[in-house]
């Protein structure tokens, strides 16, 4: 959202080549941060074992819940700072930049310590067993530790893609994935530091990732910069960018609410290793996911701006275009997890045990998936073209709203696999609920233009 | 020195700002700038008017739907034109295109702070006692507007201006140090108030 004055090509140029363009970017980032995912845990598979794969497993929520907080400063003050650089507001823009940084500095230590003061009670209510806790507790508390590294890591990268230095923060993206593959490699497999030696490589790659942007904002010439007496909060400045953060936070916050349950029906249907199958299964998802995201980050100034400019047969034909790649990701991901899970699998984990409760998850989960694709984009298009409402509506039904329902019932009946089975149910759901919603919008679309 | 200069005026609602806008740019002869600046803003960016009616500055409501509105621009891969942060780009961008075009007179929407660094510029703010808008309302009103009624339509439309501006701007609405002059046009009258505007114009701007 670098620069928001309105590229003429958006109305003009060819649908596909726009489309293939903004994607590039996108994807590298969406990539980036799922490969970070895999990366760990695949590390952590091999170099430690099944169950630290599952004890890893039980600290996601907490990760979110960071990670939500994290987007809320991140989304609320890049919006700001950009909409001031929009207006040649510098010196606002540098206060904004100034109080972000206080705030990721006072959450992420807040919520750092806290978590460590009751880090027992948490880590069993997400599902923690005396064999995992272990684990848990060794992984989370060097993260919790670096956890203010963590948020001003991220909330800079969100600073930077705002100040028009997009390429800056993927640099940063991709620098901490490269290193953090190496660390882990060096911690896990050498030094055999164990579920540690992972935690210590996220840690120290952020940290470097967050010396390197200071070097970068430290440039007194860009219109961001480090700068003395910008830091100090300001209540109207804190107030807007919580106001418009508040949003995703809550987004990603529920994405913590649904873990934690998955978490505990697995424990209380199966056992630790279904929760480290999960994870597995979570990873792989995460992936295709990101990808068709990546395409939906394309479709939105495309879409939104044709819409604006009121050229319908244009907005129909990249919604068109995106919901064709979405459903070819969602598809080949579908493909992959039904004939080829073991693949996949191999990659975490040579445990037995889990790499058959893992294959069970795989191809439960995934089993509407070439459907989920255009579910994805449908939801997103919405957002695109100026209707929040529909569109929140679509990305909590699939995630949230009918999958909870049927992580409480299904178990009852069918045990572990009721949880897996909740999944394809609920993508199913929000399919038919997605067409409902976008079938009368492109009829209306048709008829406008 | 800028080619144009230009007159900005904030005012509460019903306290007659347009009114004043009108006397003083006839005596000027330059246009007004209203709703107009909407249209113009549709024109430079090829959106249709819709979009920046719908994110004007009265309609920018609390609550729920402003939670969602914030949903749109809500991430930092991809930007949505349709945002409210876009919009009031694209027509900050008509009111900087009009000033480097014409005099005139700006009311309202921010433009104050959008023409910041111009320096023929005289900005203006109109106030009026509540009872005397309360009266107002209800002189203008169709039937079956009451002064309860008028008073609550009244704060809810200044606080919707002042949370536009102060959202945008981030500075304070209707403070008088973002402003040249305030009047208070119950005690002054409409006339007087342009006579005043008029004649401070005319020796700050060097017309």
């Amino acid at each position: 959202m670098a620069e928001l004055k309105t590229p003429q090509e958006l109305g003009t140029e060819k649908i596909g080549k726009l489309l293939i363009r903004y994607a590039v970017p996108a994807m590298i980032a969406m990539l980036a941060s799922s490969l970070y995912n895999i990366v760990d845990r695949a590390f952590i598979g091999h170099g430690v074992g099944a169950m630290a794969l599952s004890g890893l497993a039980v600290t996601f929520p907490l990760m979110n819940l960071s990670a939500a907080l994290g987007s809320m400063v991140g989304v609320g003050s890049g919006t700001m700072i950009s909409l001031k650089l929009g207006q040649k507001d510098n010196e606002s823009a540098q206060k904004l930049f100034g109080n972000s940084v206080t705030m990721n500095i006072i959450i992420g230590v807040s919520f750092g310590l806290l978590s460590l003061i009751f880090i027992n009670p948490i880590l069993r209510l997400f599902g923690a067993t005396d064999v995992t806790i272990g684990y848990a507790r060794e992984y989370m508390t060097i993260i919790l530790i670096g956890n203010a590294f963590t948020h001003l890591y991220l909330g800079i990268n969100c600073i930077l893609r705002a100040a028009g230095h997009p390429n800056k923060a993927m640099v940063a993206t991709i620098g901490t994935v490269l290193l953090n593959t190496l660390l882990d490699y060096l911690f896990i497999m050498v030094f055999k530091w164990g579920i540690k030696g992972a935690a210590i490589a996220t840690v120290i790659s952020q940290v470097l990732a967050f010396v390197w942007q200071c070097i970068q904002l430290s440039d007194k010439s860009e219109l961001i910069h480090l700068q003395r007496g910008i830091y100090r909060l300001r209540k109207d400045l804190v107030k807007n960018i919580i106001t418009i953060g508040l949003s995703p936070c809550l987004m990603n916050a529920a994405a913590c609410f649904v873990v934690l349950l998955i978490n505990r029906g697995l424990l209380k249907y199966g056992s630790d290793v279904a929760i480290g199958a999960y994870s597995i299964v979570n990873s792989i998802g995460f992936l295709i996911v990101m990808m068709v995201m990546g395409f939906n980050q394309a479709m939105q100034p495309i879409a939104g701006y044709n819409y604006g400019a009121r050229q319908y047969d244009r907005v129909l034909r990249v919604l068109y275009l995106t919901m064709f790649f979405g459903t070819c990701v969602t598809t080949l991901g579908f493909a992959i997890a039904e004939f080829l899970p073991d693949m996949c699998i191999r990659i975490f984990t040579d445990d037995p045990e889990l790499t058959a409760i893992a294959r069970v998850g795989m191809r439960l989960t995934f089993l509407i998936f070439p459907l989920v694709g255009s579910q994805m984009v449908s939801g997103n298009f919405f957002q695109s073209i100026g209707m929040p409402g529909k569109s929140i509506l679509m990305s909590l039904s699939r995630q949230l709203l009918l999958l909870i329902p049927f992580l409480l019932i299904l178990p009852r009946f069918y045990g572990i696999n009721g949880i897996w089975y909740s999944m394809p149910a609920s993508d199913i759901l929000s399919v038919i609920l997605g067409f409902s919603l976008l079938i009368p919008q492109i009829r209306k679309l048709k008829k406008q233009s | 020195m800028d080619k144009h200069y230009c007159i900005c005026i904030g005012r509460m609602f019903c306290s007659g700002g347009r009114n004043i806008a009108a006397l003083v740019a006839e005596r000027l002869g330059i246009k007004v700038y209203d709703r107009d600046l909407l249209k113009k803003a549709a024109q430079n960016t090829g959106f249709s008017e819709e979009f920046f009616a719908e994110a004007d500055e009265e309609k920018t409501r609390k609550g729920l739907r402003a939670l969602f509105m914030n949903h749109l621009s809500s991430n930092g891969l991809s930007s949505n034109y349709l945002s409210n942060e876009s919009i009031f780009n694209m027509q900050s961008d008509a009111i900087r295109h009009i000033h480097e075009q014409e005099d005139c007179v700006f009311i309202g929407r921010c433009s104050d702070y959008v023409l910041r660094e111009s320096d023929r510029l005289l900005n203006v703010f109109i106030s009026a006692r509540t009872d005397d808008r309360v009266a107002r309302v209800c002189r203008h009103a169709d039937e079956g507007m009451t002064p309860s009624k008028a008073l609550s339509l009244i704060e809810d439309i200044d606080r919707k201006r002042a949370s536009y501006y102060n959202y945008f701007t981030g500075r304070k609405w209707g403070d008088s140090a973002n402003y040249d002059i305030c009047l208070n046009s119950t005690v002054l009258g409409f006339d007087k108030c342009a006579d005043i505007i008029v004649e401070l114009a005319k020796e700050k701007l060097g017309i």
